[in-house]
């Protein structure tokens, strides 16, 4: 039977009664305990898949974790051969490991994804871009004009708002950075013009919530998506061993 | 601590909406050590999408100039430009529509990915759909659909 492992918290720590692991029906969620840490742990299913039931559960039990303490969360999935190789991990690590705990104690990270609204963006560009709205009444007045006359246009409105992609990106960064201790990029697959992960104090959340607010305000054609608090998925350092 | 997006969005809902939110944070974040496996992803592929926001080919220009063509430019005040502050007033007045359109696709897509990936292995969950309600369209995402 191999462990799950959820995270790595201070070993003076409990956690709630009756906490829900991965599975169906959920395993008991417990604490191995060794080097003054406690890894957060259940028995693992027989043939885990990357569920919705299982995501939740992974991230429900790190939060629970984390309510009043820091963690340290471990990917989604991380199994170990069994109980003994999890607290051989760490024993070997202690002191990495207790030292980023310090580190993270008091702090959640914040994920801010942006977007363009589309018709919003384009009016934008359209309206700011005198050669952009001259050829678009131009083909409006056409019927739509020819296909190369709206491969022109498409072409220029691309490049447009390619470029105040970036000039909003630029600006969202500038402004939310300065809120936080530390920021992380998210993983570039989703799309996002800007996907950014703010680390801060728990109590420091409130003012940055209300900064994202006013660039919302500001730029009613950026769709702004925060959220939070969460465990510090991405502020968490592997064991100096560990780096690739 | 409970997940929740940090701000109400305009119009999206949903109880569970912070997952799909921190889905890639799970899945792509969180620390990683080599004593431990990690469990196959198989099933979950899907959900490495490779979108660019706007993806320079002819099929785009194309799409970028109907959207212009139909694109209501009376919805706020006439452009003058030689006043650019209107331009904020006018964006302003234009955000009521909530239209969202290709460009702010990703989190369907990720959502509605995610969903498949679910159907995929296994066809359980069925009660999982996505939070997001829109149905905008995403003719620039591209996705990589990977078979298992």
């Amino acid at each position: 039977m191999s462990t799950y492992v959820y995270g790595i918290i201070d070993a003076e720590r409990e956690l709630p009664d009756g906490l829900a692991g991965v599975g169906d029906p959920p395993n008991p969620v417990r604490a191995l305990r060794a080097g003054g840490l406690a890894a957060v742990v259940s028995d693992c299913p027989e043939q885990l898949r990357p569920k919705r039931r299982d995501l939740l559960a992974h991230q429900h039990v790190l939060a629970e974790a984390g309510a009043d303490g820091a963690v340290l969360p471990l990917r989604f999935g991380s199994l170990s051969a069994d109980d003994d190789a999890v607290l051989a991990v760490l024993t070997d690590h202690a002191e990495h490991y207790r030292s980023q705990l310090g580190e993270l104690d008091g702090r959640v990270e914040y994920n801010v994804k942006a977007a363009h609204r589309e018709d919003d963006v384009l009016r934008l560009v359209v309206s700011e871009n005198d050669e952009i709205r001259a050829l678009n009444e131009a083909n409006r007045a056409a019927g739509g004009g020819s296909h190369q006359d709206k491969l022109r246009l498409g072409e220029m409105v691309a490049g447009a708002v390619r470029a105040r992609e970036e000039q909003d990106a630029k600006i969202l960064r500038d402004a939310l950075g300065s809120a936080a201790d530390r920021q992380a990029p998210g993983p570039e697959s989703a799309g996002w013009l800007l996907n950014l992960s703010f680390l801060m104090g728990r109590d420091t959340a409130a003012p940055f919530v209300e900064s994202v607010e006013e660039l919302r305000r500001a730029h009613p054609h950026v769709d702004l998506q925060v959220t939070g608090p969460l465990p510090p998925y991405s502020f968490v350092r592997p064991a100096p061993e560990h780096v690739s | 601590m409970t997940v929740v997006p940090a701000q109400q969005q305009g119009g999206s809902g949903g109880g569970s909406s912070g997952l799909y939110d921190v889905l890639e944070l799970i899945l792509d974040r969180g620390l990683v050590i080599d004593a431990f496996v990690r469990v196959s992803l198989v099933g979950i592929e899907i959900l490495k999408i490779d979108v660019r926001v706007v993806v320079a080919s002819v099929d785009t220009y194309l799409r970028f100039a109907e959207a212009c063509n139909r694109l209501d430019l009376e919805s706020g005040p006439r452009k003058d430009p030689g006043l650019p502050d209107l331009v904020g007033k006018m964006t302003e007045s234009g955000a009521k529509g909530k239209s969202k359109g290709a460009l702010s696709g990703a989190a369907e897509t990720l959502s509605e990915a995610f969903k498949q990936g679910q159907d995929r292995a296994g066809g359980e969950e069925r009660e999982a759909e996505p939070a997001r309600k829109s149905t905008s369209r995403r003719t620039s995402t591209r996705r990589k659909e990977e078979s298992e």
